[in-house]
């Protein structure tokens, strides 16, 4: 049934336009105090930028609607104030990394847009459940074989004069493979078919796959020596699991594995033991592993409640490289948590908190089972990446290098992470539209 | 000069930012507070595959089978021995004019309060995320839950016995 509502008289979307528009207030606002910081003078190019952004989001707000009236009013504004407040500090750290940083935003509102308009009807997309797992292997054996190594890392492919980072888009890819493959067999997976020392096991070749997905994921991501992305892909892949069958038997037995792999990871690798180091005790290896962790320490605490104020932070060297190698991807945090202090920092941790609520929320008024599983696995996804990037720098555990999303300085991860944002809203328009009576 | 504009524009981002923090968080506190669903989908209990769009046609010589119903057994806004038939694939349970169990006039009644599903043989009920919540024999439910005969299904005041179709 097709409702009569006007385009303008849709609460959820008035709501979603004037939190947008707070959140271009806050992106002019900070462009303006770092172009003055920078200059010493007022310009008007900053307020060209955020007229830009201002654009692009209400279009992509546009787009929203007319084709999910009744989806989500708080993703897309909670994606731009993360967004603005990467574009802030990427810019205050060097204006050509913004520019670059504007278009991948530019691109990924791109991205949304087709999502939205592509699977409006979510489940469109269970039917490519085994298409998005092949790709997913195959996006990581591709980054294997003529993956470029940077730091010790072998993330990156490049393709003319770009470089991508394709990890990021198979990490999503595997969350719609999982919750597809998970929807249709839980029942089987959940049924213990026999009992081991009075645990009930479910039969090995309904889980099989599942155990080799994973397990091929996780030898791709230690051939890439890449920690981060492994640890994101099996966390999501056991948080998915238990979701989908509700049974604490499947976390333990991960755990423990787990455990085990990170003991062996620590005795067989110097690539671990040397992050190990550099969390327990960075000062002591100050000038060599510890480096990193030990600056991003002194940013943070340098930058006090209150913040040093965007532009006036100490962040650039003599040279005018960064004082933090990698500020711009992996240490943006610290960098906001300098200019906008301990206020600032709490706040983007509030703001994933909501994006990650939200997403939970999508997933517990879904009505079918591949709905939930996805919008669960997508906010488990986000939510697992800034704990495990904001810990690392804040060395609350081992650095792993990930990136912030929408935040961190980089094409595939900025565009990557609004196709999540896009999937989440179509989940959402499925489960709040007005049912048929 | 610069300096008092540069620290203006620091506390407005700041204030800006906190605003549009509460504006969200203040639904979360108010989510928080209503009923507790759970996402974890353990077997049995509903959340299969939804048909898509078009569903097979029916066989059109095959005798339509009787629709299954709510028989009210008490209730402060429907006379008791009245009937909800079942005989749409979703039926609206509220005090929403177009709702097929209409409770109007019952203050612990949401407008949307609940959904009966009717697909094939199964029928299962669920809330709409209800301010008072949806019972089904005396535990109010979290998720969509199936129903077997007998089931007493209470919203608001009213209490109803369901009675399969076929």
């Amino acid at each position: 049934m097709i409702s009569e509502r006007g385009i303008l008289d849709l609460p959820s979307r008035n709501r979603e336009l004037g939190l947008i528009a707070l959140a271009v207030l806050i992106t002019t606002a900070g462009f303006a105090a770092v172009q003055l910081a920078r200059a010493e003078e007022f310009s008007s190019s900053p307020l060209v930028a955020a007229l830009l952004f201002a654009f692009a989001y209400f279009v992509a707000h546009a787009v929203v609607r007319v084709v999910l009236p009744d989806a989500d009013p708080y993703v897309l504004p909670i994606t731009a104030v993360l967004t603005a407040i990467g574009l802030i500090e990427i810019y205050r750290i060097s204006p050509e990394l913004a520019r670059d940083q504007g278009i991948w935003m530019l691109l990924g509102l791109g991205l949304f847009v087709a999502v939205v308009i592509a699977f409006r009807d979510i489940r469109r997309l269970e039917e490519l459940k085994y298409t998005c797992g092949a790709v997913a292997v195959g996006l990581l054996l591709l980054t294997i074989t003529l993956g470029a190594s940077v730091n010790g890392a072998r993330l990156w492919i490049r393709i003319g004069g770009l470089q991508i980072q394709p990890g990021e888009f198979a990490k999503i890819l595997l969350v719609i493979f999982l919750a597809g493959y998970l929807r249709e067999r839980r029942e089987v997976l959940a049924a213990p078919t026999r009992r081991v020392l009075g645990v009930g096991i479910p039969a090995l070749r309904h889980a099989l796959p599942l155990l080799l997905l994973c397990g091929i994921s996780l030898v791709l991501l230690v051939a890439m020596n890449d920690l981060g992305s492994s640890l994101l892909f099996y966390v999501i892949a056991l948080a998915m699991i238990y979701i989908a069958t509700g049974r604490l038997l499947y976390v333990g037995a991960g755990l423990g594995l787990f455990a085990l792999g990170a003991l062996g990871a620590v005795q067989l690798t110097s690539h671990v033991q040397s992050r190990i180091e550099g969390w327990l005790d960075p000062w002591a290896v100050e000038q060599t592993s510890g480096y990193q962790i030990a600056q991003s320490i002194y940013t943070i605490a340098d930058g006090g409640v209150l913040g040093a104020g965007f532009g006036r932070g100490l962040i650039l060297n003599s040279a005018g490289g960064t004082i933090i190698p990698y500020a711009q991807t992996d240490f943006i945090y610290s960098v906001i948590a300098n200019e906008m202090g301990l206020v600032g920092a709490v706040a983007v941790v509030l703001l994933y908190l909501l994006l990650a609520w939200r997403g939970f929320r999508i997933a517990t008024s879904a009505d079918d089972g591949f709905s939930k599983l996805l919008a669960a696995g997508l906010a488990t996804t986000i939510a697992v990446q800034v704990f495990v990037i904001v810990g690392g720098v804040i060395r609350l555990l081992p650095l792993t290098g990930l990136t912030l999303p929408f935040v961190s300085y980089g094409g595939s991860s900025v565009t990557a992470n609004f196709a999540i944002a896009g999937l989440l809203l179509c989940i959402s328009q499925r489960a709040n539209r007005e049912r048929p009576l | 000069m610069v300096d008092q504009a540069l620290l203006v524009l620091r506390i407005g981002v700041l204030v800006l930012l906190y605003l549009f923090v509460w504006r969200i968080a203040r639904t979360a506190i108010r989510d928080v507070r209503g009923a507790q669903e759970s996402m974890i989908i353990r077997p049995g209990q509903g959340f299969d595959p939804l048909p898509m769009a078009d569903e097979r046609p029916a066989d059109p010589m095959a005798e339509p089978p009787a629709p299954g119903r709510l028989l009210v057994v008490e209730s402060d806004v429907l006379p008791a021995g009245a009937a909800v038939l079942l005989e749409e694939h979703e039926v609206l349970i509220g005090r929403d004019p177009h709702a097929a169990a209409m409770l109007e006039g019952d203050g612990f009644v949401s407008a949307r309060h609940a959904i009966v599903r009717v697909r094939g043989t199964a029928t299962s009920i669920v809330d709409l995320g209800s301010t008072n919540g949806t019972y089904v024999n005396g535990d109010r439910i979290a998720i969509e839950t199936r129903l077997s005969p007998g089931d007493e299904v209470a919203v608001g005041s009213t209490r109803m016995i369901f009675e399969p179709g076929g």
